[in-house]
């Protein structure tokens, strides 16, 4: 008997005692039918979703916050689950904001990019999160702990879950490995509208990733001049979405800026093939290849373009006659 | 002093030989960000008809207490929503710092417990 109560106490200890508190003022309020509070949880409770593992839990080494650290403390967890290293000292002049005594969302997304990574940001379901994790991807989530009307906005790291127990394991402030019921995560993850990240490796695609979102998490990163990881996660996208223009238009251009022109026509070619109504496809075809000194076929590339108009009628112009100059000159040599 | 002044122009020339043909290689193609994507080809072209001022951004997050070079680097690594969506915002945007709020949580979660207790 004493055994049993000191192991309960034990586990009482795992269990933050605030934790257990709005535990029971959650399942009040599930009890007396207020299951509009927390929809997710409910939804998830009512059904599992398919395909879903039952425990999940990631072996990713805790780093406690400073005071007001958590954006930093939680990147580096998330960084450390993509097998990149940083130092807390890079990411809080990465993202910390002295004013504003915390770190933003978009400098959250923004950080990942300037170490290799495509930060994705998560559809606002409690079922993607479980499903990252289950991949092997801690997430990051903001939650509010604060009490209408004040927000106190807080990063922590899911990094695993419990479906019978309806329980996540999350990397918190200074406490590791803390279990939280389901119902209370969604309750203070809520206010933030459920907003939740990833960071993953260019060659990795996150698992509950969309094909929109996900080619323009990528091209977040092109942008920021990492041609070789904007290179291998296109390539990454274009093996899940064969079809999708945008990806093939962005692996063709980080290719090109990297010096690649025949990889560049590689990407181009079977895209055309799939789209042939698309002017910046066959204008950048057109333009590969009168970078590759093939100006007479590039001149029937680019016409194809001429022929659709569009919005791009503009540029495609301007690429004919340079293929024309091209071709002058080659002539007057 | 002719031989350095002629110097730094050879040097000039070959650096600017250097750098004409890759800025002719990239002009031609049409960038990445003018395909829309099937997610958010309206969103885009909101954003897109609005100006994107980086540098006031950076400014705002100077102010705010980043340094100088660090807030370029963090802008730099923005996407123009992103940008957008700062501007302006930053003193009234969520900024994740502590958990230490558990006072309250305790507060509302004892208040509600008692108000069902008597009830």
């Amino acid at each position: 008997m004493i055994s049993r109560s000191r192991a309960s106490v034990r586990r009482a200890a795992g269990v933050t005692g605030v934790c257990r508190l709005a535990g029971v003022f959650l399942a009040l309020l599930l009890l007396s039918g207020c299951s509009m509070m927390l929809p997710q949880t409910t939804a998830l409770q009512d059904s599992k979703p398919q395909q879903l593992p039952d425990l999940a839990k990631l072996d990713v080494p805790f780093v406690p916050q400073d005071e007001n650290m958590c954006g930093p403390a939680a990147l580096k967890m998330a960084l450390a689950g993509a097998k990149v290293d940083a130092t807390l000292d890079e990411l809080k002049r990465q993202v910390f904001l002295p004013g504003r005594q915390g770190s933003l969302q978009a400098e959250m997304l923004a950080a990942p990019r300037r170490h290799g990574l495509v930060s994705y940001q998560l559809a606002p379901r409690l079922e993607d999160v479980l499903r990252e994790v289950a991949a092997g991807t801690p997430v990051i989530v903001l939650q509010d702990y604060g009490v209408w009307p004040v927000s106190v906005w807080h990063y922590a790291v899911v990094i695993g879950y419990d479906y019978a127990r309806h329980e996540v394991i999350l990397h918190s402030g200074l406490k590791a490995g803390m279990r939280m019921p389901i119902a209370v995560l969604e309750y203070l993850w809520k206010q933030s509208d459920y907003w939740a990240m990833v960071a993953e490796p260019p060659q990795r695609v996150p698992a509950t990733a969309s094909e929109g979102a996900y080619v323009d998490a990528v091209a977040a990163v092109e942008r920021t001049g990492d041609l070789a990881a904007a290179r291998a996660a296109y390539g990454a996208a274009l093996e899940r979405w064969p079809g999708d223009v945008k990806a093939s238009v962005g692996l063709a251009n980080a290719l090109h800026g990297l010096g690649d022109l025949k990889g560049a026509e590689a990407a181009l070619r079977p895209a055309v093939e799939r789209h042939p109504d698309s002017a910046i496809l066959l204008n950048n075809l057109a333009q590969t290849l009168s970078d590759l000194n093939r100006n007479a076929e590039a001149l029937t590339v680019i016409d194809r373009a001429t022929a659709l108009g569009g919005d791009f009628a503009d540029a495609v112009q301007d690429t004919r006659r340079h293929i024309q100059e091209r071709l002058r000159a080659a002539a007057a040599r | 002093m002719k031989t350095t002044l002629m110097r730094l122009i050879g040097r000039l020339l070959i650096v600017s030989m250097l750098a004409l043909p890759f800025q002719t290689v990239q002009a031609g193609m049409i960038g990445t960000d003018q395909v829309a994507s099937s997610a958010t080809a309206q969103a885009q072209r909101a954003t897109l008809a609005r100006t994107i001022d980086r540098p006031d951004v950076a400014s705002q997050l100077q102010a705010l207490g980043v340094d100088a070079n660090a807030a370029k680097e963090r802008v730099a690594a923005m996407t123009d929503a992103e940008v957008q969506s700062l501007a302006n915002n930053l003193s009234t945007m969520p900024a994740g710092a502590n958990s230490t709020a558990w006072g309250w949580a305790i507060v509302i979660a004892l208040v509600i417990w008692a108000w069902y207790s008597y009830k």
